[in-house]
């Protein structure tokens, strides 16, 4: 009980931390608040920009835009895009999805492959076929999500036709989506499968010398009862961890695929912040992926209390 | 027995070779990014006619501005490489400092490092330094720092779980009661002996760092007066090199980031299963 108070307070101060960077940035960086706050893509009069300075309460003390800045976020209020011409946090919500989709099936799917390759390989380390297929998971795991993302739409899309070239699908069915989102999650799948399979297999090297396997064995458990009824429970908890853990990394390699397919989701909505130079949607952008991050680990903790209850009521 | 010890080479050995196809590959390539200036044909700025296919004066053409690719190919590498040790040594150092004091001290010292060690894993880093590096004038050395300074907790965290398990081991408490100080003790009785996480670590922060450098700079971010593979393939990305199916453009960059993190992380998850050389073996 105390872990888990003591866990909820990391992530509140977390959340606190992340959201008073975001009020720190813009106005410790070198330029005009203002510019750092607006981004540079609007035409205005210096008038007009008084006004609207004031309108911002940047003509306040520190403390006092502090305060008023906490205000906005508990409101949801994450400022006004003059690119994308609308407040940034329905156009942030309405791409999300779209990122999510492209997440979420991969997480499912890498997390399925990902762990049963990895632990049959960890238990069989010792054979040269198992290590081909880690050296082969290695290179993946090397490839950042861009390269590979213009590997495959080259081969596939423009070599084979067999995919298109541009992602977005604001018109038709499931079908469409679909169509357009086979590549990207394949990709993201390979990626992450990648990445639990070096986790579980250095896992389950680790958990097949303890005891409790070495009494499974010698109840006469074969090979493979050992591994699913005894030692995949077990070495499986470091992948959910670490899923939770790296989560804006993860969420960072989805968000590179999606610049590469133009695809309708956040990764894009950065891209083209990024290059209009829109700083309130990255702001913005910024914030979403932390408290996402933070509800990961929110997450796991609660599932880690389930799979083994040892945690929540020791340490 | 003796089939125990014919396995038990014959896993030494193929395990010493995966060790060294990593740093053969690596070696290679920080021989190339040493003997950039040596090696390659033309200065990477000088400008030929643009968009020449691969032939035998430009072995892999030239690119939009006309520049040959295979000079700024092997100029890159000393670029890519620079920033992936630079951070990873501001990360390794902070992690170990962090990580020591932390496990060695216990108590509330410990608390709060890991507390702090806690929250800085859950800011997600590749958009933290996309913000920071709109914000200021794309620099190299400061995508260094900010990767160096956003690196550490992991480090710190294996560090200091191999402190606590070695800071009640005999020969350390030995050493104490012989009133040696807790510096002394540190560096010259821990250190040593928890080095063996640290140099894996140490590579897989490099392969990780250079990943994030070539992230950041495909975006548009990196260095425009230093080359790296991840600004290349902005480069060919955005000029249109993947459209035109420009292969020598956009593949070469690519493949070097994957090769170098590949032997990168060859060495170090090899280094780091040495530990379990005998679990190995079953």
């Amino acid at each position: 009980m105390k872990m888990r108070s003591k866990k909820i307070a990391r992530y509140l101060i977390a959340l606190f931390v992340i959201f008073s960077l975001n009020f720190i940035i813009p106005r410790l960086m070198p330029g005009d608040p203002i510019t750092n706050l607006l981004g540079e893509d609007y035409v205005m009069t210096e008038e007009s920009l008084q006004e609207l300075r004031e309108k911002m309460g940047l003509d306040e003390s520190l403390p006092i835009q502090y305060l008023n800045y906490w205000n906005g976020v508990f409101r949801f209020d994450f400022g006004y895009s003059y690119h994308f011409k609308g407040p940034v946090s329905s156009i942030i919500l309405s791409r999300m999805k779209w990122t999510l989709l492209l997440l979420i099936p991969s997480i499912l799917f890498s997390a399925i492959l990902g762990s049963l390759m990895g632990s049959i390989s960890g238990q069989k380390s010792s054979s040269n076929s198992y290590k081909t297929l880690t050296l082969i998971e290695l290179a993946f795991y090397s490839t950042p999500t861009f390269f590979l993302s213009l590997i495959f739409l080259y081969i596939f899309s423009f070599k084979l036709g067999l995919f298109p070239i541009k992602g977005f699908y604001y018109s038709g069915g499931i079908l469409d989506i679909l169509h357009h989102f086979f590549l990207p999650i394949s990709i993201m799948t390979i990626f992450l499968t990648s990445r639990n399979y070096m986790i579980m297999r250095g896992s389950v090297i680790q958990e097949k010398s303890k005891l409790y396997v070495v009494y499974a064995k010698a109840k006469g458990l074969s090979d493979r009862q050992v591994l699913f009824k005894h030692i995949f429970k077990n070495a499986s908890l470091p992948l959910l961890t670490l899923l939770a853990l790296d989560f804006g990394f993860i969420l960072s390699g989805a968000l590179f695929i999606e610049i590469i397919f133009s695809m309708n989701g956040m990764g894009n909505l950065i891209y083209e912040a990024l290059l209009s130079r829109d700083y309130p949607v990255l702001y913005g952008s910024f914030m979403i992926i932390s408290i996402m991050a933070v509800l990961a680990n929110a997450f796991v903790d609660f599932l880690y209390g389930i799979i083994d209850p040892r945690i929540s009521d020791s340490v | 027995m003796t089939h125990h010890i014919e396995e038990l080479k014959k896993y030494a050995i193929s395990k010493l070779n995966l060790n060294a196809i990593g740093i053969t590959i690596f070696l290679l390539f920080l021989f190339i990014a040493i003997a950039a200036g040596i090696i390659s044909p033309y200065n990477p700025w000088i400008r030929f006619e643009p968009y020449i296919p691969p032939n035998s004066s430009h072995f892999l053409g030239t690119n939009d501005m006309g520049n040959d690719i295979l000079s700024e190919l092997l100029f890159g590498a000393r670029v890519s490489l620079i920033v992936g040790f630079g951070a990873s040594i501001i990360a390794t150092v902070l992690g170990v400092i962090i990580g020591i004091v932390s496990g060695y001290y216990r108590g509330m010292m410990d608390e709060i490092l890991m507390a702090i060690t806690d929250i800085y894993l859950m800011i997600p880093r590749i958009p933290l330094i996309i913000i920071l590096a709109a914000l200021m004038r794309p620099n190299f050395w400061l995508i260094m720092l900010l990767i160096g300074f956003l690196w550490w907790p992991t480090t710190a965290r294996v560090v200091r779980s191999s402190t606590m398990q070695i800071r009640d081991a005999s020969f350390i408490l030995s050493v104490k009661s012989l009133g040696f100080s807790d510096k002394h003790i540190i560096l010259s009785e821990i250190l040593p002996n928890i080095n063996h996480v640290i140099i894996p670590k140490f590579m897989l922060t490099i392969a990780s760092a250079m990943f994030s450098e070539a992230s950041i700079s495909f975006l548009g971010l990196g260095d425009p007066t230093m080359k790296s593979w991840g600004m290349m393939l902005n480069f060919a990305f955005m000029k249109g090199g993947l459209i035109n199916e420009m292969w020598w453009w956009y593949l070469p960059p690519g493949l070097c980031i994957v090769a170098v993190v590949f032997s990168l992380m060859l060495i170090g998850f090899s280094l780091e299963e040495k530990e379990n050389i005998v679990l190995g073996l079953e």
